[in-house]
């Protein structure tokens, strides 16, 4: 088996770990490539496996309802899986799959489930982390009642470029439209507006982030907290 | 099957139009400008974007996979397809 360091992780939330606690998961860490669209957890299934991301983001999102829409993004400042294992369930409701493919390290749930209960310091680390979830979700509900689709729609491109690296996102207008919750013809309305300021640059299945800034103008408050938390409970990049 | 494109036309000129480079799998016009209408319908009930004031004024300006205009179908047809009796 290939001993991951610490220092050469990509993950926000193994970087974070104390070394006592790193070296608890380190021997059960096993990298794995993603592919787009890969289911990682099953609505109603037993969760076996959690997935840090090192490279490329997941999605959460309901599963059964009329129209998917996304509720939760995981990159590597997380834990697919997180919630329901910390808060002491082993199936949700919830579907997380692969939205930009890259590579995870993936850990099974009941070695998790173990070290979570033996140490304090990984177990509220976690916490915090489903804290930070919970102040993303909840902005994202306030995104869809009270913003416009440019608004929301900057918000989710800032929250997808501090997932990967570099400024082009891979992503299509139909992947957009279901993460977004509107029809496509929306997002391509929206992605024209965002360009025609100059904050993006779209091409096909391709979006060049050009100004954040101007972005983080748009965004009325829906992004940014989460965010904070996170770098106040958790730490930096 | 065809892949038609759903172009939103807001003002004339090649500003006001907003190109569709995905397309969707029809299988002719006439589910073409079914789809078109669905996707304005929903779009009236439940989209509010900062760049259209009034959806009223936009139509999908659908086109083929060699781009060539298949149909023009404005959002106000919404309201005109609506079934009516002795109607088809």
């Amino acid at each position: 088996m290939s001993q991951i360091q610490q220092a050469s992780i990509q993950n926000r939330l193994l970087r974070a770990l104390t070394s006592d606690d790193f070296s608890r998961l380190q021997p059960h860490l096993e990298t794995m490539t993603s592919q787009l669209r890969e289911d990682l957890i099953e609505a109603g299934e037993p969760i076996k496996e959690l997935y840090f991301p090192e490279v490329g983001f997941a999605s959460i999102v309901i599963d059964g309802l009329a129209q998917k829409i996304e509720v939760g993004l995981v990159g590597r400042e997380g834990l697919v899986g997180a919630a329901p294992l910390l808060l002491g369930t082993d199936c949700t409701p919830q579907q997380s799959f692969i939205q930009m493919a890259g590579t995870l390290l993936r850990i099974d749930a009941g070695v998790l489930r173990i070290a979570a209960q033996e140490s304090t310091s990984l177990r509220t680390l976690l916490l915090r982390y489903i804290h930070t979830q919970m102040i993303q979700a909840s902005l994202t509900i306030y995104a869809h009642a009270a913003l416009k689709l440019e608004s929301r729609l900057a918000r989710w491109l800032l929250m997808c470029h501090d997932r990967v690296d570099g400024d082009e996102l891979v992503l299509t207008h139909e992947f957009l439209a279901m993460m977004l919750g509107v029809q496509r013809a929306g997002v391509t309305l929206a992605l024209q507006n965002l360009e025609g300021a100059g904050r993006i640059q779209g091409r096909r299945k391709r979006i060049r982030i050009l100004d954040r800034d101007k972005l983080l103008q748009l965004v009325n408050g829906s992004y940014g907290a989460a965010e904070a938390e996170y770098a106040r409970l958790i730490g930096g990049a | 099957m065809a892949r038609y494109f759903f172009n939103v036309r807001q003002h004339p000129g090649p500003e006001g139009l907003a190109h569709d480079l995905e397309g969707d799998e029809l299988q002719d016009s006439a589910k073409a400008r079914e789809h078109a209408l669905t996707v304005a319908r929903d779009l009236i009930a439940r989209t509010r974007l900062d760049s259209v004031r009034d959806w009223f004024d936009c139509s999908f300006e659908i086109t083929d996979q060699e781009g060539q205009p298949v149909m023009t179908v404005p959002f106000g047809d919404t309201v005109l397809d609506e079934p009516e009796d002795g109607e088809g």
